[in-house]
């Protein structure tokens, strides 16, 4: 297993070093002269010249690259044109809320779509299957930022019992920074008030990007609830006695779960792409909103290490879908021990 | 002869499975009758009904195509088909077990033969009223019930995954599943089918031997005569979903009654003759529109004028032995 591990990894490595290439070029070929942009339109021929030569921006591309690639196995991705700050500062910042934003809807997805998926499932064709169905459809087909309007509307501007922006209340401190979760860091902290706060804020935008999500995972949870009930296995656990609960969410569950945890790595780009808008609705101070400002703005160095951040998150967050999936499913541990 | 309340009773069952293009009328009133300690085997071409008897028996019928039309099925003269939902887990994790037909099928594939074997040693106990054991207790349990079906090195079995099994280790795993100690009666489907003749006959003489040591009857399954000759004493002939001949086993080859069970016979590959014989004309027929009368009129070289009407009752030939056909009509 560690040795698939750090295969994954080296592996990982390959596609953001292709990755990179590409998405160094892509930004270039975008039309607009991001030196320009930085300065403005009344900035002077000179002084954006000037600024072109700092960034290499004169050099054919090759040699730009190797520059850039330098200056990043150093540790250092650049300044922002946009921010004029180091965007490892900028990172640092917006990151983590976006992360704390896509983890949390990533948990309420998988909570709420395995109960549902496991419960219509078993309870196949019943009046529960229905609605589960039908909130399925609905939660598919209704854009994430529209949830997230919708729920803004209700619950805080007509229910008013949580707040509406935002991912702490103003008149709060923050709690000292630990993992850039505030949430985590509230706990840690032992700042209970500080983290309920956050639990609060972070709810509807979480929920909001969760939506899709429960519905999808859920049906496709329940559709191997519904084969897997018809294998001779779960007729032979029954005839043998282990207790219907034990049938279920062992014996059927287990099995059961392996497509749909396959999905979720592929879940997870989504919700990191549809948390731009909701951050927006939210007014989330996070990093998908700072990812499409800078790629408005032609920040070159922002973009490429956007991008590059994103597919690294992607990349670790599929290699452990794979890990939880060979755990699930012995047939494809055995296979990778044997090759 | 015997008067005690049989184990198992099955009077008269009727079930159907709704599909797509209407409904299949497969089991047409199936009796058998199983006492305490006894053999028993069932015989029959394939898709005559033997598993779905079987699984009503378990109440383990898909739900909703599969419904029990008619008929009871009696457990020590209580009827299981009319038992609160709540004491059928009772009886599973008590008297009633059984082996299915795949033995890969029937093991879960993402849990160890340990922890599968494991988890229904403990309900077994538990039912039993035993309480406190551990999990090392269990453990060794287990392996001792693997051993005892014959497996070589058990310890390390329990730590396997079906898949990496042979077919044959599957089946004595799922054996040793089935044979839990307050099993009295074990319905066993086609046990070993897919194994090849050395180790499907090692693994029935295993199983023939824990029958017997521990005193369980057995409901034995087979398309095959030759096993059911082996292992049995008594042996219902079954033909698209009807009991069609029952007696004694030494009695069914001496002397065989039913146009069907004759049939069978001749099949048989002879030891001393000139290799295979005929198979049966015609086919099992179809369980949308199944023949009005007897289900082997159109098959049958004997059939009458009121085979094509009535359906025969089982006509007693003396000596435990009946036959459901026309032609033995008092
Ligand atoms: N789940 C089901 N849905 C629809 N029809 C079924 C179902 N199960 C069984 N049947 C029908 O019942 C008939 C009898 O099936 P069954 O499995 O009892 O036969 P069998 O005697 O066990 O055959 P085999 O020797 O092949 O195991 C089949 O021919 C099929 O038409
Ligand atoms: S009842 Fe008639 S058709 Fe059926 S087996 Fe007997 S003789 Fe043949
Ligand atoms: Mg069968």
């Amino acid at each position: 297993m560690l040795k698939y591990i750090g295969l994954r990894l080296i592996h990982s490595l390959f596609v953001l070093f292709g990755l990179s290439i590409l998405i160094f070029f892509i930004a270039r070929i975008m039309p607009g002269d991001p030196a320009r942009v930085a300065l403005g339109p009344l900035a002077t021929e000179e002084q954006v010249q000037k600024l072109r030569e700092e960034m290499h921006l004169d050099k054919p591309f090759p040699v730009q690259y190797y520059f850039w690639l330098r200056s990043v196995l150093h540790g250092d991705l650049g300044k922002s044109l946009y921010t004029k700050r180091p965007i490892i500062k900028d990172l640092n910042e917006y990151l983590p809320a976006t992360l704390e934003l896509v983890f949390t809807s990533f948990l309420i997805s998988l909570v709420f779509g395995q109960v549902s998926g496991v419960l219509s499932g078993y309870f196949k064709n019943t009046w529960f299957d229905g609605l589960s169905r039908l909130v399925a459809y609905i939660g598919v087909a209704t854009p994430s930022f529209a949830v997230a309007i919708f729920l803004l509307l209700i619950f805080s501007h007509i229910l008013g019992f949580i707040p509406a922006v935002g991912r702490i209340s103003i008149i709060m401190k923050p709690p000292p920074r630990v993992t850039g979760f505030l949430i985590l860091d509230g706990m840690i902290a032992g700042q209970f008030k500080v983290a309920l706060n956050g639990l609060k804020h972070i709810i509807l935008p979480a929920f909001s990007l969760a939506v899709a999500h429960i519905a999808q995972e859920g049906r496709v949870t329940r559709s191997s609830i519904v084969d897997n009930m018809q294998k001779d296995y779960v007729a032979a656990h029954i005839v043998h006695g282990i207790p219907t609960k034990s049938v279920i969410f062992k014996y059927l569950l287990k099995p059961s779960l392996i497509p749909t945890v396959s999905i979720m790595g592929l879940d997870f780009a989504f919700i990191i792409a549809n948390a731009f808008l909701v951050e927006l609705v939210f007014m989330w101070p996070g990093f998908a909103r700072y990812a499409v400002t800078v790629m408005l703005n032609k920040d070159l160095n922002a973009i490429v290490a956007v991008v590059l951040i994103i597919g690294a998150v992607f990349a670790v967050v599929n290699l452990i879908v794979d890990i939880v999936v060979s755990f699930l499913d012995p047939r494809i541990r055995l296979q990778r021990r044997g090759g | 002869m015997r008067t005690q309340v049989p184990l198992l009773e099955i009077k008269n069952l009727h079930v159907q499975f709704k599909v797509f293009e209407g409904v299949l009328k497969v089991l047409n009133g199936v009796n058998i009758v199983i006492r305490e300690k006894e053999k028993v085997g069932l015989v029959g071409e394939t898709g005559c009904g033997k598993t779905t008897t079987i699984k009503s028996v378990l109440r383990i019928l898909p739900s909703p195509q599969a419904k029990i039309t008619g008929g009871q099925i009696f457990y020590r003269g209580r009827d299981i088909l009319t038992m609160q939902p709540r004491e059928i887990p009772g009886l599973r994790r008590g008297e009633l077990s059984a082996i299915f037909q795949d033995p890969l099928a029937s093991l879960n594939p993402v849990f160890t033969v340990g922890q599968q074997l494991g988890d229904i040693l403990k309900h077994s106990m538990k039912h039993q009223g035993v309480k406190g054991i551990s999990k090392k207790e269990i453990r060794s349990k287990a392996a001792d019930l693997l051993r005892e079906t014959g497996m070589p090195d058990p310890e390390r079995i329990l730590k396997t995954y079906p898949v990496q099994l042979s077919g044959g280790m599957r089946q004595r795993v799922c054996i040793s599943e089935a044979l839990r100690a307050t099993v009295k009666l074990l319905l066993a489907d086609e046990p070993t089918t897919n194994l090849d003749v050395t180790i499907q006959d090692q693994i029935l003489r295993r199983l023939d031997d824990l029958v017997e040591e521990r005193g369980t009857s057995i409901l034995l399954i087979s398309h095959s005569l030759g096993i059911v000759r082996d292992l049995t004493e008594r042996v219902y002939i079954m033909y698209a979903g009807t009991i069609v001949e029952t007696t004694r086993t030494r009695r069914l080859f001496e002397n065989p009654l039913h146009p069907y069970t004759k049939a069978l016979l001749k099949t048989i590959p002879k030891l001393t003759g000139k290799g295979l014989s005929e198979g049966i004309r015609g086919r099992i027929p179809n369980y949308l529109n199944p023949p009005q009368g007897c289900r082997f009129h159109p098959r049958c070289d004997s059939a009458m004028n009121i085979c094509r009407k009535e359906n025969p009752p089982g006509f007693s030939a003396g000596n435990d032995h009946v036959a459901a056909c026309w032609l033995f009509r008092g």
